[in-house]
């Protein structure tokens, strides 16, 4: 049995009166590969971040590896999602992949940090890009320099939100191609259900609550009992297709 | 010519100081997005002037104090309330009320508090000058020591929060430092057009560069031809200084507005 990565106990989490997420447990293992997909709005995005430790559980808790997530920090690379809001700023490639290697008492970079930056440059085929104003990149691009920052700590954990929403289908193929490489836990949110399902080990649906789908088995275990198997399949895929 | 460079060589030395300012704070402010907080910062410290002028204190240290307690208010409120913006526009118009009703309860006061508001470059006296210095001073440590958290701040807050940077102490050390800038550029400038001027060169500067380190060094040379720009035009017409630079200002965004757009 390998070990728990990430250990979701009964957690619920409200931002406001109304519940986003309720009574959800689920455990990830370690080097396992989770697609996680549902409606807008159906609190997917609020997961990560309660894996993250951005927020905090309103009941229930979150361990990572055992611990609290604002423990497990370093250990955790995050590409989030709709990021494209900052695009004025004056960035190259280049600074934004090295924010990666930022810590709290880290204030300058140091020859490492620049040795990990050509790596993961390389291992992602960007390297031509890291002098490259981040506005002057296409969709495609931007998401893999995205990746590459969160890369380039070579987390344990790797958690990504949506990263190929807006990249063409060619970038898409191949932001994927390369996940399926990597050798690390991975909770990626996606909508593309098709690309998705290859490589990736179980596919939960969240809308509120979780639905967990095997994705070996094609077994799916609705909570609420009022789904059958195909219903719940031809559920996610429409709201993914929507 | 060279009579009129005497006659500004303290606003040029002023423009030098207040340029090296507005390429690190101006620039801190817009891709940060705190023009609204620094606009809150600025009228409400008229809360300071007015408080310095009852008391007798100096001016510089009144207005000190009250912008930084200031910048520490809504460094906190901004960080834990949710509907921070009606806040932040209630101590804008707080600070500015306890400053008119201070000045209006000092017997005999009668000096043009219009000085304080648009102010006048060419009256700065050598003593802001000191001021103006050990402020650009502490900016550049501050933005030396910081450049890559405060950059991995503006650029994605949660990311940089999960990297461990400190961005609760760096809000607010920011905000602090807007409120020293701010306070330097009370004579020469005015409360209320300082916003503006610490605002266009920056923006301009952001389209044509491609590192923050390049976007405050072009808003920094903006800003010091601007000031250069409007001395010399309020000089051959015998009008406001500081009218001129932010009309200069407004005419250099005008022209550059289409640039660079994506
Ligand atoms: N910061 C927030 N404050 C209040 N409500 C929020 C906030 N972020 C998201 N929500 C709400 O929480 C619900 C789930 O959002 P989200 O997790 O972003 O969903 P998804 O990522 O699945 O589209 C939505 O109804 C959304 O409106
Ligand atoms: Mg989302």
């Amino acid at each position: 049995m390998p070990s728990v990565a990430v250990d979701i106990r009964h957690l619920s989490f409200r931002y406001d009166e109304e519940y986003v997420l309720e009574d959800i447990t689920a455990q990830i293992y370690d080097r396992e590969y989770i697609a996680i997909i549902g409606p807008n709005g159906g609190g997917k995005s609020t997961l990560l971040k309660l894996i993250l430790g951005l927020l905090r559980p309103t009941k229930g808790e979150i361990l990572i590896y055992g611990q609290p997530p604002e423990k497990k920090r370093t250990i955790i690379g995050y590409l989030p999602q709709n990021i494209n809001f900052n695009l004025d700023i004056p960035l190259t490639a280049k600074t934004i992949i090295l924010q990666g290697r930022l810590s709290r008492n880290k204030l300058f970079y140091d020859p490492q940090d620049y040795e990990a930056l050509e790596s993961v440059a390389h291992k992602l085929k960007i390297s031509h890009l890291l002098h490259t104003k981040i506005s002057h990149l296409s969709g495609g691009e931007r998401q893999k320099v995205l990746l590459a920052r969160a890369l380039v700590t070579e987390p344990k954990l790797l958690v990504l939100d949506e990263p190929t929403a807006s990249v063409d289908l060619g970038a898409q193929k191949e932001i994927y191609a390369i996940l399926k490489e990597l050798d690390m836990t991975k909770i990626v949110v996606s909508h593309d259900i098709n690309i998705i399902l290859e490589g990736v080990d179980r596919v939960f649906y969240i809308n509120r609550k979780l639905f967990i789908h095997d994705n070996i088995e094609l077994k799916i275990t609705p909570r609420e009992g009022h789904f059958c198997e195909m219903e719940l399949f031809e559920e996610l895929k429409r709201s993914c297709d929507a | 010519m060279l009579e009129a460079l005497s006659f500004f060589s303290n606003s040029l030395i002023a423009s030098a100081l207040l340029s090296v300012a507005v390429a690190i704070i101006g620039s801190l402010m817009l891709v940060n997005r705190y023009n609204y907080l620094a606009a809150a910062i600025a009228h409400g410290s008229y809360g300071g002037i007015g408080l310095a002028i009852y008391f007798g204190l100096p001016i510089l240290l009144g207005a000190t104090l009250f912008a930084l307690i200031l910048a520490l208010v809504l460094a906190y409120i901004t960080l834990k309330e949710s509907r921070h913006d009606i806040l932040i526009s209630l101590l804008w118009a707080v600070g500015m009320s306890v400053g008119i009703i201070f000045v209006d309860l000092t017997p005999g006061y009668h000096t043009d508090l219009l000085a304080y508001l648009f102010g006048d470059i060419l009256m700065v006296p050598s003593t802001d000058l000191i001021y103006m210095g050990a402020v650009d001073l502490l900016l550049v440590l501050f933005i030396t020591l910081f450049y890559h958290h405060l950059l991995a701040i503006a650029y994605d807050r949660e990311f940089a929060i999960l990297r461990g940077v400190r961005v609760g102490f760096l809000h607010t050390t920011t905000l602090l430092m807007v409120a020293l800038t701010i306070v330097m550029s009370i004579r020469s400038i005015g409360l209320i057009l300082v916003i503006a001027l610490f605002s266009v060169p920056p923006y301009i500067a952001e389209k044509f560069t491609s590192s923050f380190r390049s976007m405050m060094m072009l808003s920094g040379i903006i800003a010091l031809g601007l000031f250069v720009l409007g001395l010399w035009i309020a000089y051959l017409f015998d009008i406001s200084a500081s009218a001129s630079i932010i009309l200069c200002a407004g005419a250099l965004f005008l022209i550059t507005y289409h640039k660079g757009r994506r």
